[in-house]
């Protein structure tokens, strides 16, 4: 069977997160990914798994893009590409002999992406920017902390705005590819870490200027209604609902011991659940206290309303481990040439006809410099000197001194 | 100019959020998107914010359960590149639409199920709220918050990254297509949706060599880029030590405070000398209007952002200038100001195509073009 993205060539000249993770997943489809990595080694390195969480089942080719040579490596392989995909800021790509114009110089029908921080123009596109800024931006760390019951903003730990450019970059980069496979024609695209915030709070709006509805955290981060939220139980435990409708209200409520609640006027419909929604977890949340998690979630089954007990994660090891999870592929593990056995998420898409691959372990640096070259038609004499002049580097004896991983 | 996606059609029976909004990402590709919704409507109409994730379609009320609506969707499918549901497994099995059986009689059609779980996982039959999705794959254990244990997300984060692997997965099929001509199944659920976002945090390494790895786990109270968010006279900002710019004066500096390390040695500094340090910070924050300290930062090369609420975004001058404010006329409220489309593409523009339609307002139109 081939894969879905069989044959296309992504040429990935970023570095940190926003720029690699978009290429890991069109990688994770079938693409080939080639990572132009500095001689020095991505400014990430250091940090081993963010690092590793946007780099697997690339090859790798480090080069100095700032010696002629190395420019004219790099074009080479864009000459042999489909996709240019990277995160510089303003004027970079331009500054090196990579821009679009470069490029399309090289291959006319290149899809060229690049991922910024703000934007392509505006106010502050001159900037770089870290996930944090567009967490602010957005509102989310607004709505995430209860900044309106009084509390401090909180930071989402899971860096979801770089996700969010790099997934950005990857519809439009697909978009753009699939434009090209039915005229023929490239193009270029870009995304931002600033939209990308954005999106994760679009179902915010303004009706004739003003703010439209929107639910929010009570102060102990509980949920979004007393119906819809997490509940302590006895032990110190957890246990988190979703009775939304009517009927899964009432039952929760003859459930807990408190059926008579579900007659009360103030709780009759999901709008008065809303308004009332202290009064009604005032008297939820005793009751809820007076059994253990496994004890309500079998009642809870039993008697049909949603629920879920929250699963620890051990630090993230245990999801990683878990049989179904590992039996679904949603697990991926490979070999690290350095740091032994790794795991972390396997697929996250499955394709019934064209399956997607979930390549290799994250490369070292320059790990392929060679293979490419020799691709690319350079001879061993030629390769050695490149190496030997640092504008290339492929990895010797002295690896473990000058990288992380 | 048309759109990438200008002359495919999708067909899209998913509620909620992550198939929506995915549909979304491609509708305003060009995609020509009928909503396909049973009588009354799609249930989660009644949330306010669904008019944004609902625009940029056509809708078809119809029910699936009868023979009528049964002859109408078997012709709708014959004029279908893509179809998007999201129900549990085994819901469209019951409804006669099945992967199988469409596949069978339409074998270019490109089929995305997004459920809550992986068909063949042990919580494939279990509800599938966000919330409950956000507990079962330990997002809420993940994330730290104001008091020890699970923290319950705002954002419906598993949902927010399905909606992307639904736009991934068929745009992927649909360039698959161009060379092997069939359609396929591809699945995906919340549940990966919440995985996607794992890819920072969760990783198993047999030998680990990188101390930031502690600086990058769950602390109590909450670490890492927690550190930076400061209070204002007027509100909150966040700060952040890198730019991609040379700063002209220090934070410090602007902040006036004189005997400021610089920020590298001071991040090398122990634990109790950093904490003391940002006290004075802290302080001096305060005496400072929230906008004026973000003015005063980046007119000094400094990152900074104000942390506002999700609406006060559509007054923000870098979010006007990508082009993102846009106002959208819908059919129940009137004049409303929505996100914009944030794929920027100069050879096939993206653009809203129109403001969520009203249940079954094209049924009449679609019918004619069917020919029923």
């Amino acid at each position: 069977m081939t894969l879905a993205l069989e044959g296309v060539r992504l040429i990935d000249f970023g570095q940190y997160l926003a720029g690699p993770f978009g290429p890991m997943v069109i990688g994770d489809l079938g693409a080939e990914v080639i990572k132009v990595e500095p001689v020095t080694g991505d400014g990430m390195r250091m940090a081993t798994k963010p690092f590793f969480g946007c780099q697997r089942g690339k090859r790798d080719i480090a080069l100095n893009l700032k010696q002629p040579r190395g420019l004219a490596i790099a074009l080479e392989l864009v000459g042999t590409a489909d996709i240019v995909h990277h995160n510089m800021t303003a004027g970079v790509a331009t500054k090196l002999g990579i821009d679009y114009a470069d490029c399309k110089a090289v291959k006319p029908d290149i899809v060229y992406c690049n991922t910024w921080a703000y934007g392509l123009e505006g106010p502050l596109a001159r900037f770089g920017g870290l996930d944090p800024l567009y967490q602010a931006s957005s509102g989310l760390e607004h709505e995430s902390g209860a900044v309106h019951e009084g509390n401090t903003p909180l930071y989402y730990r899971f860096g979801m705005c770089d996700a969010s450019n790099a997934m950005l970059s990857v519809v439009a980069v697909l978009g753009a590819l699939y434009h090209r496979t039915r005229t023929g024609e490239g193009q270029e695209v870009w995304t931002s870490l600033f939209d990308g915030g954005a999106i994760y709070t679009s179902d915010a709006h303004l009706v004739g200027g003003q703010p439209a509805p929107r639910p929010h955290l009570d102060k102990e981060l509980m949920g979004v209604g007393a119906t819809y939220r997490l509940y302590r139980t006895q032990d110190d435990d957890w246990i988190c609902v979703a009775s939304v409708t009517d009927d899964d209200f009432r039952t929760l409520c003859t459930v807990v011991g408190v059926p008579h609640i579900a007659d009360d006027a103030r709780f009759a419909t999901a709008a008065s659940r809303v308004e009332h929604r202290r009064q009604l977890e005032s008297v939820l949340e005793p009751r809820f206290l007076t059994k253990t998690s496994s004890f309500w979630t079998r009642t809870f089954d039993d008697a049909g309303v949603p629920n879920e007990v929250p699963f620890d994660t051990r630090g993230g090891e245990a999801p990683l481990f878990d049989s179904d999870n590992v039996e679904l592929g949603l697990v991926a593990r490979y070999e690290h040439l350095v740091l032994g056995s790794m795991r972390q998420f396997g697929e996250l898409i499955g394709f019934s006809e064209t399956p997607a691959l979930v390549g290799g372990p994250p490369p070292l640096v320059g790990q392929d410099t060679r293979t490419i070259l020799h691709e690319l038609g350079h001879k061993d004499p030629e390769i050695d000197g490149l190496i030997a002049d640092g504008v290339c580097y492929e990895p010797d004896d002295h690896y473990a001194e000058r990288f992380a991983n | 100019m048309p759109g990438a996606l200008d002359g495919v059609r999708i067909l899209d029976l998913s509620w909620g959020i992550a198939g929506p909004l995915g549909v979304l990402l491609l509708a305003e590709q060009g995609a020509d998107v009928i909503k396909v919704e049973p009588p009354g409507g799609d249930p989660f109409r009644a949330y306010d914010g669904y008019r944004v994730w609902n625009r940029s379609r056509r809708s078809l009320e119809v029910d699936l359960k009868s023979d009528r609506g049964e002859e109408v969707f078997e012709k709708l499918l014959g004029t279908a590149d893509v179809l998007v549901e999201s129900f549990r497994p085994g819901v469209m099995e019951r409804l006669g639409f099945g992967y199988e059986t469409v596949h069978a009689a339409h074998p270019g059609i490109i089929y995305l199920s997004c459920p809550a779980y992986p068909d063949g996982h042990r919580y494939a039959q279990r509800p599938g709220y966000d919330a409950l999705v956000q507990a079962s794959s330990g997002q809420m254990w993940e994330q730290p918050g104001w008091r020890t244990g699970p923290i319950f997300l705002h954002m419906p984060m598993p949902s927010m990254g399905a909606f992307y692997l639904i736009s991934t997965g068929v745009l992927a099929a649909l360039i698959a297509r161009e060379g092997t001509g069939q359609g396929q199944h591809v699945t995906t659920s919340l549940y990966q949706g919440a995985m996607l976002y794992t890819t920072q945090i969760w990783q198993h390494l047999e030998k680990s060599n990188a101390p930031l790895h502690e600086l990058m786990g769950k602390t109590y109270p909450p670490g890492v880029h927690q550190g930076m968010i400061f209070e204002c006279a007027d509100g909150w900002v966040h700060a952040s030590i890198m730019s991609g710019l040379t700063p002209t004066k220090s934070q410090d500096a602007i902040l006036g405070l004189d005997d400021a390390p610089d920020p590298f040695t001071f991040m090398a500094l122990p634990a109790e000398e950093r904490e003391a340090f940002n006290a004075k910070r802290r302080e001096k924050f305060k005496e400072w209007k929230r906008d004026e300290i973000v003015a005063a930062f980046q007119e000094h090369n400094h990152a900074i952002e104000a942390i506002i609420t999700p609406d006060e975004q559509f007054a923000h001058p870098q979010l006007i200038a990508n082009g993102m404010v846009k106002t959208v006329v819908d059919p129940v409220v009137g004049e409303t100001t929505q996100l914009g489309t944030p794929l920027h593409m100069f050879g096939t523009p993206t653009a809203i195509q129109g403001p969520q339609p009203m249940p079954g307002q094209h049924n009449d139109e679609i019918l004619k073009e069917l020919g029923l």
